[in-house]
């Protein structure tokens, strides 16, 4: 027997989560079982935590602080012959339930078109090798519909699908299904109209299960509106200076083969600010603020079925060219799904682009565990008042969502000012 | 031979078997010297003394209870709901003690609880009602409505010596009005198993309980008209007679669902999902209900005959899906 | 002969006089059962529960272990218990095995239950123990029944039948009391009344003084004892059984006492008042024996030590077994929902 995962108990049947508040032994140290180990703190009640077995206590996996959810493994007691006690043997673990084979899915049987019938009618035309369209007009159900009589008659009279030469050809798997019917009017026979019912068009439409990159995302969105006290600041930048700039770069950066667009600009001003605003920059860790000293910033990437967010690694110390080269190229990698695990690790602090599709503005959800997010919105020419007259200008809305706990509103439009008289002033 | 009722079935097996099984004794509202409200126990306290026809105060969870205490101890108590409406009352025993005890602990508690239940008697919303899918979900239980004396007789016999708890309900409509030639050799029921009371083959009518006769008057109206109903007698609800619920299906292919219980969550809803499940492909119409609305059972007699499912709504959806 | 040392002041009269005390055997068996209940319920509340061994909830007797212990030491193997769930003494005393509970506790294929249930709701007809569900009370017209089954085949039998002061409201209470007192069964109803069901004070389940009190509107006797005195819980327990099994009928006892812990092991209880903690404390029924017996010389200096080491090393070895004992295959969730053969 070696080692004995200590873990966080559940502390009342609607118990989920708890807080471990104070270690009373270190990693190292040497523990008896049943020996108060550690506290925690739940939201029915505080205990102290027997050890569930003798040794050492060789690795301690969560800090004094963190919350973690039942059943997790807090520390490793490893076996030492010279420590006392009884030898623990680990619990033998629930049995799990067996994985329930999955059938192979079904050839979807063709249906041939415009033939009412029933779903018994259906299979006595599939076992005797009839085509329902031989028997279409023939039926004499309600609204013209192939009985199971009029099939059986059909098929007495020597009506099968050898006999009659009417051999239904194998019905090819019809293609997934659009999820809204076809604008186009039918160009088959028209069926009497059905009533409308209201009812039916209140009811829910298709049910499709959400794809593992939506649920991904649904869970760190939700995740994220409870960890964080969001805030967004909104602020109006003149891009004039940045355009010219980019014009008077293009033909270079296109030498270089580097397309050029206005995102590396944002990105490296952002890199800039984040320097002065280290708190922008960091994240949280219980109670405790942890300054990142890499500046990785997240730039999100619309892609099929949702959203990623690969991450540019030391944007601080990135000419704007080596910055567009490598902003394009995880961009591509993205869209292509050729992202590396690395590439979306690691950020602290992300920039999204949602203006690109018009958008004014956004008030977006911050990436965790960081602690801010800039949102780039559409450029415009705008009237602006400037020294009392006005003048047509290319501006943009930034906006900064930011975490409350962490970050004040001074400092976030410090922030924010920073950028934009990076961006105002900006010199090709 | 004589002819015997329904209710006098009842009162037979459980004489007979009372006879020859001492484990066996009643205990209930009235049902010592009054013998009954029904009269089911109607002369079984001079037969067998006031300790195997035990009268009780008016306390339905007390009845269950001291039912399942003395079940554990090895006897075969019949405890007597003097309404099935008040099985309500006894609720909390029969879901939570009773059914569960197996399964926790291993101790098989061989009750039976008999209910008097079903409208038609113009007793208003307490003493009609049809209670039965309250039991149907709870696994553990077993469920039967026999419909016929031959079955009343059988059924509550196999009740009695069934290792688990049984919940007989009795159709207070059949009582009197039911009665036929019962054979005098000892015989049951087995649990569980259905029966075709007449055989058809366009549609069939899958019911229970007093609704039988409903389908039955239907069906011989209908024959006039060249329309050959089907009708299968469930007899339990649970366990219920799957092979014999798809066989009929698969032989008609068009089926109806009919009983007295209100719509939703009745046990045609069950029904239907197990034939669409299991028999879809043999369906040549749509699955219909016939079943009372979603109201309590109403007093006045207009009331009451318009929540009852009748005869006219047998045959009006046999004629359209025999249509369709 | 008294062990009302302390006159909890919710013990009217206060002392007792016991016509004639138990053997030692039968005090000496009182004293490990009492220790026991209580070393049982520490290790599975206070560390097996605390260290994600047990599973579910957690519901302890502390304080009140005279009460099962004193009312079933002498019962007869073919007399019936039903418990409820502070009643942990009377499993022991039953007979049911150490391990038998730990796994219980734990969930595994070997406890009482097999996994189907949880914590406290063991049961064995072959002990004639019979466990109560979750619905308090619900035990009550069944012990009525079991007491019935004695009656009409005319046995030598006594049930016991446990519940708490919260069970009292339940209509089932009244029900099951009422018909055994009609029907003048042999049953014993013990009511542990610790004063507190879950959150909820005593005076917010009745608007009487005493659980007892209710007895006079069944026609039955009702007797108020000192809970946390295994010896008048013994002595009132020993006259109810004998008239139960004279015919005379069932009698209610209330046993005072205090719940010395939460509802459950989560609950920190701290809607008592500490000074009830502290005032109940004091009139531990463990100690208060202990001392007894060792004034009497009925136990040597070093007996107590001795037992305690006893029931560890018993505890120590049942938990060894029970942590390596199987969980329950997952296709057992399908057996045994009806009879199988």
């Amino acid at each position: 027997m070696a080692e004995t995962k200590v873990i966080m108990p559940q502390m009342g049947e609607s118990i989920f989560e708890g807080t471990l508040t104070k270690w009373l032994k270190k990693k190292g140290d040497r523990v008896q079982r049943d020996e108060p180990l550690f506290e925690i703190s739940t939201d029915k009640v505080d205990s102290e935590i027997p050890s569930p077995a003798s040794g050492v206590l060789q690795d301690v996996l969560v800090t004094e602080g963190q919350t973690v959810q039942i059943n997790t493994v807090v520390a490793v007691i490893g076996d030492e012959s010279a420590a006392s006690g009884p030898s623990e043997t680990a619990a033998p673990s629930p049995p799990q339930k067996a994985e329930t084979t999955v059938e192979p899915a079904r050839t979807r049987e063709g249906r041939e078109p415009d033939v009412r019938s029933s779903p018994l009618v259906r299979r006595i035309a599939r076992e005797h090798g009839v085509t329902l369209v031989a028997l279409s007009g023939k039926g004499t159900g309600i609204g013209g519909r192939i009985t199971k009589r009029d099939i059986l008659s059909h098929i007495e009279q020597g009506g099968t699908g050898a006999k009659t030469g009417i051999i239904a050809p194998p019905a090819p798997i019809p293609p997934a299904r659009p999820a809204a019917p076809p604008a186009q009017p039918s160009l088959q026979p028209l069926q009497p109209l059905q009533p409308l019912q209201p009812a039916a068009s209140t009811g829910e439409g298709e049910r499709v299960p959400m794809t593992a990159i939506r649920k991904s995302i649904a869970e760190h969105m939700v995740h994220s509106r409870r960890t964080s006290a969001h805030v967004t600041t909104f602020f109006e930048v003149d891009c004039s200076r940045i355009l010219k700039a980019r014009e008077q770069s293009r033909p270079e950066f296109e030498r270089a083969g580097v397309k050029l667009t206005v995102t590396p600009y944002f990105v490296q001003a952002a890199a800039s600010a984040l320097k002065r605003f280290p708190m922008l920059n960091s994240s949280l860790d219980g109670d405790t603020i942890v300054y990142k000293r890499a500046i990785n910033i997240g730039i999100a990437v619309n892609i099929e079925g949702g959203l990623i967010v690969p991450v540019l690694k030391n944007a601080g110390g990135k000419s704007l060219l080596e910055m567009a080269r490598a902003i394009n190229d995880l961009g591509d990698r993205a869209r292509n799904k050729k992202l590396a695990p690395d590439d979306v690790k690691d950020g602290t602090f992300t920039i999204t682009n949602p203006g690109q599709y018009g958008g004014l503005t956004g008030t977006p959800i911050i990436n965790q565990p960081q602690v801010a997010i800039m949102s780039l919105g559409g450029i415009k020419k705008r009237a602006v008042v400037i020294d009392d007259a006005i003048a047509i200008r290319s501006m943009i809305i930034l906006s900064l969502s930011f975490d409350h706990r962490v970050i004040d509103g001074a400092m976030a439009d410090q922030f924010m000012a920073d950028i934009q008289k990076q961006l105002e002033i900006w010199q090709a | 031979m004589a002819l015997t009722t329904y209710v006098e079935a009842i009162r037979q097996g459980i004489w007979e078997e009372m006879e020859k099984d001492e484990r066996v004794f009643v205990l209930g509202e009235d049902v010592g010297i009054y013998g009954g409200a029904f009269k089911v126990t109607a002369g079984m306290l001079e037969r067998f003394g006031e300790w195997r026809i035990i009268d009780t105060p008016i306390s339905e969870s007390a009845i269950v209870g001291a039912a399942i205490g003395a079940a554990l101890m090895g006897m075969r108590p019949i405890a007597e709901m003097q309404f099935a409406d008040f099985i309500s009352c006894a609720f909390d025993q029969i879901t939570n003690f009773a059914a569960k005890s197996r399964y926790r602990w291993g101790a098989g508690v061989p009750i039976v609880v008999r209910a008097p239940s079903g409208g038609g008697v113009h007793g208003g919303p307490f003493h009609s009602q049809n209670p039965e899918m309250y039991y149907v979900h709870t696994p553990g239980l077993k469920v039967v409505c026999p419909s016929t004396a031959y079955d009343a007789k059988g059924l509550i016999k196999a009740a009695i010596r069934d290792p688990d708890p049984v919940i007989y309900f009795e159709h207070k409509f059949l009582y009197r009005r039911i009665k036929e030639e019962l054979p005098a050799d000892d015989f049951v029921v087995p649990i569980g198993k259905a029966a075709i009371r007449r055989h058809g083959t366009d549609i069939s009518v899958i019911t229970y309980g007093a609704m039988v006769y409903t389908a039955l008057d239907a069906a011989r109206q209908l024959e006039k008209e060249g329309i050959d109903l089907e009708v299968l007698d469930l007899r339990s609800l649970l366990p219920f007679d799957r092979e014999a619920v798809l066989d009929t299906v698969k032989k008609t292919n068009k089926v109806i669902l009919l009983h007295e219980d209100t719509r939703i969550g009745g046990f045609a809803g069950e029904l239907a999902s197990v034939i669409s499940e299991e028999a879809f492909e043999y369906l040549d119409g749509p699955i219909r209900r016939i079943t009372a609305p979603d109201t309590p059972v109403p007093y006045s007699p207009p009331l009451e005959e318009f929540f009852l499912p009748k005869v006219s709504d047998v045959i009006r959806v046999a004629r359209e899906l025999y249509a369709y | 002969m008294n062990v009302n040392d302390v006159k909890p002041h919710a013990v009217p009269g206060g002392t007792i006089q016991l016509t004639a005390p138990p053997p030692e055997k039968t005090l000496h068996g009182m004293l490990y059962y009492m220790k026991l209940t209580r070393e049982l319920e520490f290790r599975i509340e206070r560390k097996l529960y605390r260290q994600g061994k047990i599973v579910g909830g957690v519901y302890v007797g502390r304080g009140q272990e005279a009460i099962a212990v004193g009312a079933c030491i002498d019962m007869r193997h073919e007399d019936v218990v039903c418990p409820s769930h502070r009643d942990m003494g009377a499993f022991l005393i039953r007979g049911m095995s150490l391990r038998t509970i730990f796994a219980q506790y734990m969930a595994r294929k070997t406890g009482a239950t097999r996994g189907k249930d949880g914590n406290m709701h063991m049961g064995d007809l072959n002990l004639n123990l019979v466990p109560f569900v979750s619905m308090l009370a619900d035990n009550i017209p069944v012990a009525a029944g079991i007491g019935l089954s004695f009656k009409i085949r005319g046995q030598d039998r006594v049930a016991l039948c446990f519940f708490g002061d919260g069970a009292t409201s339940r209509g089932d209470f009244h029900e099951g009391v009422n018909m055994a007192a009609v029907l003048k069964v042999p049953v014993v109803f013990i009511c542990n009344n610790n004063q507190y069901a879950y959150s909820t004070p005593l005076e917010r389940q009745m608007a009487v003084a005493n659980v007892a009190d209710r007895a006079e509107a069944y026609g039955i006797p009702g007797e108020i004892v000192d809970g946390n005195d295994v010896l008048a819980v013994w002595d009132a327990a020993a006259r109810a059984v004998e008239r139960a099994r004279g015919g005379h009928g069932p009698t209610l006892i209330e046993c005072k006492t205090f719940r010395m812990t939460g509802h459950s092991a989560h609950d920190d209880a701290g809607y008592v008042p500490r000074e009830l903690f502290e005032l109940w404390e004091e009139r531990d029924p463990i100690k208060r024996f202990e001392r007894y017996l060792t004034e009497r010389g009925v136990i040597a200096p070093g007996g107590i030590e001795e037992i305690d080491k006893r029931i560890n090393r018993e505890i120590d070895e049942a938990i060894q077994i029970a942590e390596k004992d199987p969980f329950p295959d997952p296709d057992d969730t399908l057996k045994d929902v009806y009879y199988e053969g």
